[in-house]
């Protein structure tokens, strides 16, 4: 009897200040933005017209809200697709063949994780500037005639132009985790294969991968979480959303309603919608890559 | 087992979420009416001719570009002549941010100055009741000197449905800049109109400078000293189009006055006049590239001497054109750029709220802003000798000239300045052509309208 409230009460003492923190910072917002999203309201008087589900309605009348999706998915696409395939490829090259200086690289490749994405989206607006950006530097010298191409100011481009930034600041972390995961496999299941006589590609798909694959999956949902939630930052340095809303997100769009256009309530219903979009992603992820784990005994 | 335990660790993670989300149905009466409850009612502003101005008075206002010099200085000499009255001053560089819950909470400060990012919106503001009407008191209030404060101003305030409650106190305005000497140089006539502007940019482009560059990336300034001067000089100088766009008047978007002002944009956009870069620059870099003499014509405002003070080469003269769309022998047309100062609806002291702007519309403290913050106060005052910047002191004797239009101060619907950026840059890029864009203004006027 006292020994199993001893254990409830150690187990309280440990459980208890995470949960409390976790009602206060992550459940309390949300319900409080739940609520919000109820109201007209500017977000600074204490006027708050109820308007039920009016907000929802408006919004999916919205069509910015559809360009904001659909950019949301672009950007969170290519950037998965971009980070794993370079991630995976210098995790691969930096582990399983003898390069010299491999240390060294994988400093260089990891060097922009060390950066805030902030410095990072600064950086990449001067090389995207149009007069004196060095990416319009080197394309005038290669193709010998002047370039001055707006990339981040062209609709057309735009969207394009900030996939080099997210991926280039999300390449070294996941390199580093599919190293780590890399060097854990045990040396004896390639020196077989080899004896076996099997080539390296061989040897990456049916040794190397399925035994990263559950870092891979972590991976994959870890970029997709952090691109839905953290286009913001990259977007509202480089680009506010525009030209015309062509590098619109739901992330930044929700901070231009709330805090530029006074529309608190309808921030508080994207807010909502960014949730339910996060969840579902994740979930169904979860599900897509859901794939039997190589035991190695 | 591995693979069933992170499939129950999402699901877990979905159901605190769901049930997250459903206990928030039973938390939003009670929310409701706590926020909904009745606020005490303010003290009546009324009276405003009683004398004795005592007890406290709180004052907001940021410290950005222009300091805090004027206000420190000006909040003395009123402490100097009303001693009963107990000042609070609410200042800072993040002062908005700061006051916002007070706002919120009905708790306002009695006088606020509207400036720097995250100021209040002052159309925002009007509908929430937060901001005191003061057009009865303005039409006949006097400065402390006796004169009347309408008649001395340069801009006159905005107006929202017949009433005033906000009054322009920074005087700046939007306009057309370029180098003196580099148009002396190179034999450039410097332009009145439309006409000339368009000849003499066909001969900047020949000389390889871009005639006109501006801030893409914040339309603003090519709307500023662009776009609606143009709209009001095809509108036959009569700025009340400007007010009926801000007041989102039915069709006026659709009038011919902004369709020709569109099609003047078009002309120098397909004459290939405006720097192709332009639309992916902010400010900052739209008028490096303007100092530098890679473009010649620069929409921007009167502070752009001041701001680049560091960065301008040596010999640039500035110069200002305060509109170039007008038609030969038309009038100038300055639209102009300005902070309010407003009294808060729920103000505590209102008495003394009005006796300071009373105390800050005069000609001696116009010249003690010009001296302390090199621009100019929204009051008719003679600025020689002063330390105000040459292209201020310059520009301050345009506004009395009768060949130019001033404009009234209008700030738009946040939505439909949005829009009116989006599809103006959209213009400027092809992308759109300006039936489109009077398309696209129009819905977003008749949307935001409709929303109260």
């Amino acid at each position: 009897m006292t020994a199993k409230r001893t254990r409830t009460l150690f187990i309280a003492s440990f459980i208890l200040p995470t949960l409390i923190l976790y009602c206060i910072f992550t459940l309390y917002p949300i319900l409080r933005a739940l609520y919000i999203s109820l109201f007209d309201w500017s977000g600074s008087s204490e006027n708050m017209d109820y308007v039920g589900l009016g907000n929802f309605r408006e919004m999916f009348a919205d069509p910015i809200i559809y360009k904001a999706i659909g950019n949301d998915y672009f950007l969170v696409f290519w950037k998965v697709i971009g980070i794993m395939l370079l991630a995976t490829f210098f995790a691969v090259a930096l582990t399983r063949f003898k390069m010299r200086g491999a240390q060294f690289y994988r400093v260089v490749f990891f060097f922009p994780n060390v950066l805030s994405i902030v410095v990072i989206a600064v950086l990449w607006r001067f090389i995207y500037n149009p007069s004196f950006g060095l990416l319009n530097g080197i394309l005038s010298f290669v193709l010998q005639r002047k370039v001055e191409i707006p990339w981040l100011g062209d609709s057309d481009y735009s969207i394009w132009a900030l996939l080099p930034p997210a991926i280039w600041a999300g390449i070294g972390f996941f390199m580093i985790l599919l190293i780590a995961a890399i060097k854990s496999i045990p040396l004896p299941l390639y020196e077989s294969a080899e004896i076996d006589g099997a080539t390296q590609w061989k040897q990456f798909v049916h040794i190397t991968l399925p035994l990263i694959w559950e870092q891979v999956r972590v991976s994959v949902v870890l970029i997709v979480i952090s691109s839905l939630n953290g286009s913001f930052a990259i977007v509202n340095v480089m680009t506010e959303g525009g030209p015309d809303n062509s590098t619109q997100v739901l992330g930044y769009y929700l901070y231009q309603m709330g805090f530029k256009q006074y529309h608190m309530g309808y921030a508080s219903a994207i807010g909502v919608l960014i949730l339910i979009v996060s969840l579902l992603t994740t979930v169904i992820l979860q599900r897509l890559m859901k794939r039997e784990v190589v035991e190695v005994s | 087992m591995k693979i069933k335990k992170s499939f129950l660790v999402g699901f877990a993670s979905l159901l605190i979420m769901s049930t997250a989300l459903a206990g928030c149905g039973g938390s939003k009466n009670n929310g409701a009416t706590e926020t909904g409850k009745p606020s005490e009612t303010a003290a009546s502003p009324d009276s405003d001719s009683g004398p004795n101005i005592a007890g406290d008075f709180e004052v907001q206002y940021c410290v950005g570009g222009y300091g805090d010099a004027w206000q420190k200085s000006i909040i003395a000499q009123f402490k100097e002549k009303y001693p009963d009255v107990n000042i609070k001053e609410s200042a800072g560089p993040k002062i908005n941010d700061q006051m916002k819950p007070r706002w919120i909470q009905g708790d306002p400060p009695d006088l606020v100055f509207i400036d720097c990012a995250g100021g209040l919106d002052v159309l925002q503001a009007i509908k929430d009741n937060q901001l005191m009407d003061l057009t009865e008191w303005f039409s006949t209030a006097t400065n402390a000197d006796g004169e009347s404060i309408k008649a001395s101003l340069i801009a006159q305030p905005q107006v929202y449905d017949g009433k005033i409650y906000s009054i322009p106190y920074v005087f700046g305005s939007w306009g057309t800049f370029y180098d003196q000497a580099l148009f002396k140089q190179n034999n450039w006539e410097v332009p009145t109109d439309f006409e000339s502007f368009l000849a003499v940019s066909e001969k900047i482009k020949a000389s390889g400078i871009s005639p006109y560059i501006h801030a893409g990336a914040y339309p603003g300034y090519l709307e500023g000293g662009l776009l609606f001067p143009a709209i009001v000089s095809n509108n036959g100088n009569d700025p009340s189009i400007l007010q009926d766009m801000a007041a989102m008047k039915p069709d006026v978007f659709k009038s011919e006055a902004v369709m020709k002002a569109l099609q003047q944009v078009v002309i120098m956009r397909d004459r290939g006049f405006i720097d192709k870069a332009a639309i992916a620059l902010n400010h900052t870099d739209s008028q490096i590239q303007f100092v530098q003499h890679k473009a010649a014509f620069v929409p921007n405002g009167l502070w752009v001497e001041n701001e680049m003070k560091n960065d301008t080469p040596a010999g640039f003269e500035f110069g200002m054109i305060p509109s170039i769309t007008q038609q030969p022998g038309g009038k100038y047309v300055a639209n102009p750029y300005s902070s309010p100062v407003a009294i808060a609806q729920k103000a505590k002291n209102p008495e003394a709220a009005k006796a300071f702007i009373q105390f800050m519309y005069t000609k001696k403290s116009a010249v003690e802003w010009a001296e302390l913050t090199g621009a100019i106060l929204n009051v008719k005052a003679d600025l020689d000798g002063t330390k105000a910047s040459s292209l201020s002191v310059s520009a301050s004797k345009y506004y009395s000239s009768p060949d130019l239009v001033v404009l009234p101060a209008v700030s738009f619907n946040a939505d439909l300045q949005k829009e009116i950026d989006n599809a103006t840059l959209a213009l400027t890029d092809n992308k759109i052509t300006p039936e489109q864009w009077v398309d696209r203004v129009e819905k977003a006027s008749v949307k935001a309208s409709s929303k109260k």
